[in-house]
């Protein structure tokens, strides 16, 4: 018998005699209501969908933004919404060219080097209507010098910002620091209205924005922000009537929310690979747009180089040979994270494609033998994986099996998963003889990948006492190393590039780390929406997203 | 002594055991969260941020300080009403939690209405005939609600509706192309209050999703709870005695079995009720609702501990008021119940 909802309500009723024959017309009579009820329910849930503004984009990713403060800015999607709200002094093309935005020219360097003049654009005004000007620029870079959460980024570098006219800004520099303008592209230096932020000169103001950028913010909550064109925009306008920024928290919501047209582009954030596959499928199939941004994040092993057994060297470099990242990119990744034998990601200047060893499991098994393993005794060496991050946990799943299948008699990889946060606090401890995780540089240069893993302000030898190589698990380093980082933040051009790749392959022949893999940002739209372009700091152009016959 | 005095005296005793019990768990959250391995230090700056910047990132947020001075501020803030400021967001606590927690109440408010109406539909449907057919199958459905995996059945229910037949949102609290309803972070009643039909749509659509789920997953409790109760009500003497007045079955049923099957349920829906307002963590994930489970979780994985503490204790003050509501209720309700 089929039930209706009601059924459960009529059926100890139905044993009153007298009210039998009643109900059973009665009760046929609800079911087919219930059916009929259950019918029109599908069209009138989708009848009840909104209507959307014309124009108006929908873009959805995974970040959640507490703050719209550049000073609290340190994740990828607050810096994706602020590139739409602000502008920085520099912007670095896809080609990897910087040109200037806000400022007017590149920094203009005193002879030695320790004074950088940066003359600014007029004609520009906050989403407030008061004017950009030299005095709001250096009431933001102070004010991010002294609230901001990355201020060392800037505090590190530089003594002071003065005023040096009514539009230009002078920077005292601490030392000579060729990537300036590079540093200077980062969004979260952008400018922000003194008159705004008057009240917040050393606190932040989380739910508002008022900057320069080509769009305001009209609406913000944690999980939706919305975005509307500034009239008054200096620049190019957007191409778009307004965006919608949505925050899913899961990567089958977000793959969902695209599948299902509820949004129009998705950034890819922490989709599974399963879901960029299925995307990346129905993009070849022309059903999606598909676009692949500069990858500026990099996986990489840390080895601990001042504690047995991988304080030697040659069974570092044993350990380096034994990985097949193409095997196992392919494997965890399916082949979307492109494998990576350097620190520094191939787009930036000073990259060395081939500084680390490829996979060679006959030079490894003849390492392994140097070092008195092979013959009857096998080096069991921990790895440990972000329990947290699905991908670590293939990755170090596939690489045992890898290592079991190649190099059985040699070496045996113990895998163990610790929870992100744990195991980052647990790196300078000297606790963990191996780890797996990401780096991202805060803005696209190759010191911004190179010192923080391997800079070092105390050491002995080839064992570093204090500093970032501490930090990162390795506490390696070597006697030059330091002056030679140093001295990279002060050379241009071909000589600079030259003495990065000089620095990477010093660090390739001692391995302190292992370099695995890219992580490439991705876009995913609708066909309906026009095509994606990333800029070179990996962050979506916004202003040029539109719905294609909605000029 | 009278009833109304002996109901008195339990309220008193229970109201006075609160801020013991509060003090307790407070304690417990502060000292746990410094024992777990993790530095908030890390998960603001990432692992590799220069040391000077970490030292002074210590000091600004006062985790150089002795525990002890630490717990000491805790506690003094706590006793008056000062939740702290958030490591993370640097917004007080108390305005996180007002933010999140009216999001979660309105899911569980409106997932337990549902899960009580289709519990006690399914848990009565099987009186008529015991052992039969719609018997079984309520107990069926009552055991294997129960026992659903919610990540699962939150991601099938998503996969279906939202992402393979289109019909509903796939997460979130409101459309993105509306502005939310302001207020009072209700959004129906927000949006009822304010008569704007399209933020009621709005709100409606993408509770639809979470708070079914969640319902389904609830209505077990429910619909075994009554079974067994209403079951075991039928069998004892007064009704026997209604029904051998001549009292007609759906009398006997409705006015004399029911009401007291109602009780031990109504039980239940405190205990259910309480453990809801501290959110329905894989339903809020799955679902992307922003609502106090969901901020707490990301809390802890940011090693937030002010935001973690806060959240704590104001929802075990909710707990511990709604469980003394609810004993209050039934003692009413139920005259043969001494303190």
């Amino acid at each position: 018998m089929a039930l209706s909802p009601l059924t459960p309500l009529t059926l100890p009723l139905a044993r009153l005699p007298r009210l039998r024959s009643r109900l059973v017309g009665l009760a046929t009579l609800r079911r087919w209501a219930a059916a009929m009820a259950l019918m029109a329910l599908p069209a009138l849930l989708a009848g009840c969908q909104p209507a959307r503004p014309s124009g108006l984009l929908i873009i959805a990713s995974s970040s959640r933004i507490d703050s719209l403060d550049p000073t609290q800015a340190s994740r990828s999607g607050i810096m994706q919404t602020l590139s739409a709200l602000g502008d920085p002094l520099y912007v670095i093309a896809a080609d990897g060219t910087i040109t200037p935005r806000l400022a007017t020219a590149l920094p203009q360097l005193s002879a030695d080097g320790l004074r950088a003049r940066i003359p600014l654009r007029q004609g520009v005004s906050f989403h407030d209507g008061t004017r950009f000007d030299a005095a709001a620029m250096a009431f933001s870079l102070q004010r991010f010098m002294a609230i901001g959460t990355l201020s060392y980024q800037l505090t590190d570098r530089v003594r002071a910002v003065r005023v040096s006219g009514p539009y230009a800004i002078e920077l005292e520099l601490l030392r000579p620091f060729s990537p300036l303008p590079r540093l200077l592209s980062s969004i979260f230096l952008t400018p922000v209205s003194p008159r705004a932020y008057r009240n917040h000169a050393r606190s932040p103001l989380n739910d508002r924005f008022v900057g320069t950028g080509p769009y305001q913010l009209s609406f913000f909550s944690r999980q939706q922000q919305r975005l509307t064109p500034y009239p008054h925009y200096w620049g190019a306008k957007p191409a778009n009537s307004g965006l919608a920024l949505v925050s899913l928290s899961n990567s089958t919501a977000l793959y969902g929310a695209l599948r299902s047209g509820e949004v129009d582009v998705l950034l890819s954030g922490n989709l599974e690979i399963d879901h960029q596959q299925a995307l990346h499928r129905e993009a070849e199939a022309g059903r999606l747009r598909e676009t692949v941004g500069p990858a500026l994040e990099i996986s990489l092993l840390s080895l601990l180089t001042d504690q047995p057994p991988l304080q030697n060297p040659s069974l570092r470099r044993a350990v380096a040979l034994s990985l097949d990242r193409a095997t196992i990119s392919q494997r965890v990744s399916l082949g979307l994270r492109p494998p990576l034998q350097e620190l520094v990601p191939p787009s930036l200047p000073g990259s060395d494609p081939k500084a680390w060893p490829a996979y060679n499991p006959t030079e490894a098994r003849r390492l392994f033998r140097q070092a008195g393993y092979c013959q009857g005794r096998r080096l069991e060496l921990p790895v440990t994986f972000r329990s947290d991050v699905p991908t670590d946990r293939l990755f170090a799943l596939t690489w045992q099996s890898q290592v079991r299948r190649d190099l059985a008699p040699c070496l045996a990889l113990a895998v163990s998963g610790m929870e992100s946060t744990t195991a980052y606090s647990q790196l300078d401890k000297g606790s963990l003889t191996m780890l797996l995780y990401d780096w991202a540089g805060d803005y696209p240069d190759a010191e911004n990948f190179l010192t923080p893993l391997l800079g070092c302000s105390a050491s002995r030898g080839q064992r570093c006492l204090k500093g970032n190589s501490v930090a990162s698990g390795s506490f390696w380093s070597e006697p030059g190393l330091e002056a030679q980082l140093q001295d990279s933040s002060i050379q241009t051009g071909p000589a600079r590039e030259a003495l990065l790749r000089t620095i990477q392959r010093r660090a390739a022949a001692a391995t302190p780390y292992i370099p695995l893999w890219l992580t490439r940002p991705v876009a995913w739209s609708r066909r309906q929406v026009s095509p994606i372009r990333f800029d070179g700091s990996g962050r979506v152009v916004f202003g040029e997203l539109h719905l294609e016959g909605q000029p | 002594m009278s009833r109304r005095r002996e109901l008195i005296r339990y309220l008193g005793a229970r109201m006075a055991l609160v801020p013991l019990m509060l003090w307790l768990i407070a304690s417990l959250v502060f000292l746990l969260l410094r024992v777990a391995p993790g530095d908030p230090i890390d998960a603001l700056l990432g692992p590799r941020a220069p040391e000077a910047a970490r030292i002074a990132l210590r000091h600004q947020l006062g985790l150089d300080r002795p525990l002890i001075n630490q717990y000491g501020s805790f506690l003094g803030d706590l006793v008056q009403g000062n939740l702290g400021i958030s490591q993370h967001s640097q917004e007080p606590v108390r305005a996180i939690i007002g933010a999140s927690l009216p999001a979660s109440v309105e899911l569980g408010m409106v997932a337990l209405l549902l899960a009580a109406v289709l519990g006690l539909a399914v848990g009565l449907s099987g009186i008529a005939r015991p052992e039969g057919r719609l018997d079984l199958a309520g107990r069926l459905f009552g055991i294997s609600t129960y026992a659903l995996p919610p990540f699962w059945a939150a991601m099938v229910v998503q996969l279906v509706f939202a992402v393979g037949l289109g019909w509903l949102p796939v997460g979130g609290r409101f459309p993105p192309t509306l502005l939310e309803p302001q207020g009072s972070g209700f959004f129906l009643f927000d949006s009822l209050r304010a008569g704007n039909w399209a933020q009621l749509q709005g709100t409606l659509r993408h509770l639809v999703l979470p708070a079914s789920t969640l319902a389904l997953l609830l209505s077990g409790i429910f619909t075994n709870a009554l079974r067994l109760n209403l079951r075991r009500a039928l069998d004892s003497d007064y009704v026997e005695a209604a029904r051998s007045r001549g009292l007609s079955e759906r009398r006997v049923v409705l006015r004399h079995a029911l009401p007291n099957a109602l009780l031990p349920v109504l039980t239940i829906t405190g205990i259910t009720v309480a453990s809801l307002i501290g959110g329905a963590l894989l339903i809020e994930v799955t679902y992307s609702w922003p609502g106090i489970a969901a901020r707490l979780q990301e809390a802890i994985a940011q090693r937030d501990y002010p935001l973690v503490q806060g959240i704590v204790v104001v929802v075990a003050a909710l707990v511990v008021l709604v469980t003394v509501a609810v004993d209050l209720l039934v003692a009413l309700l139920d005259p043969r119940i001494r303190f």
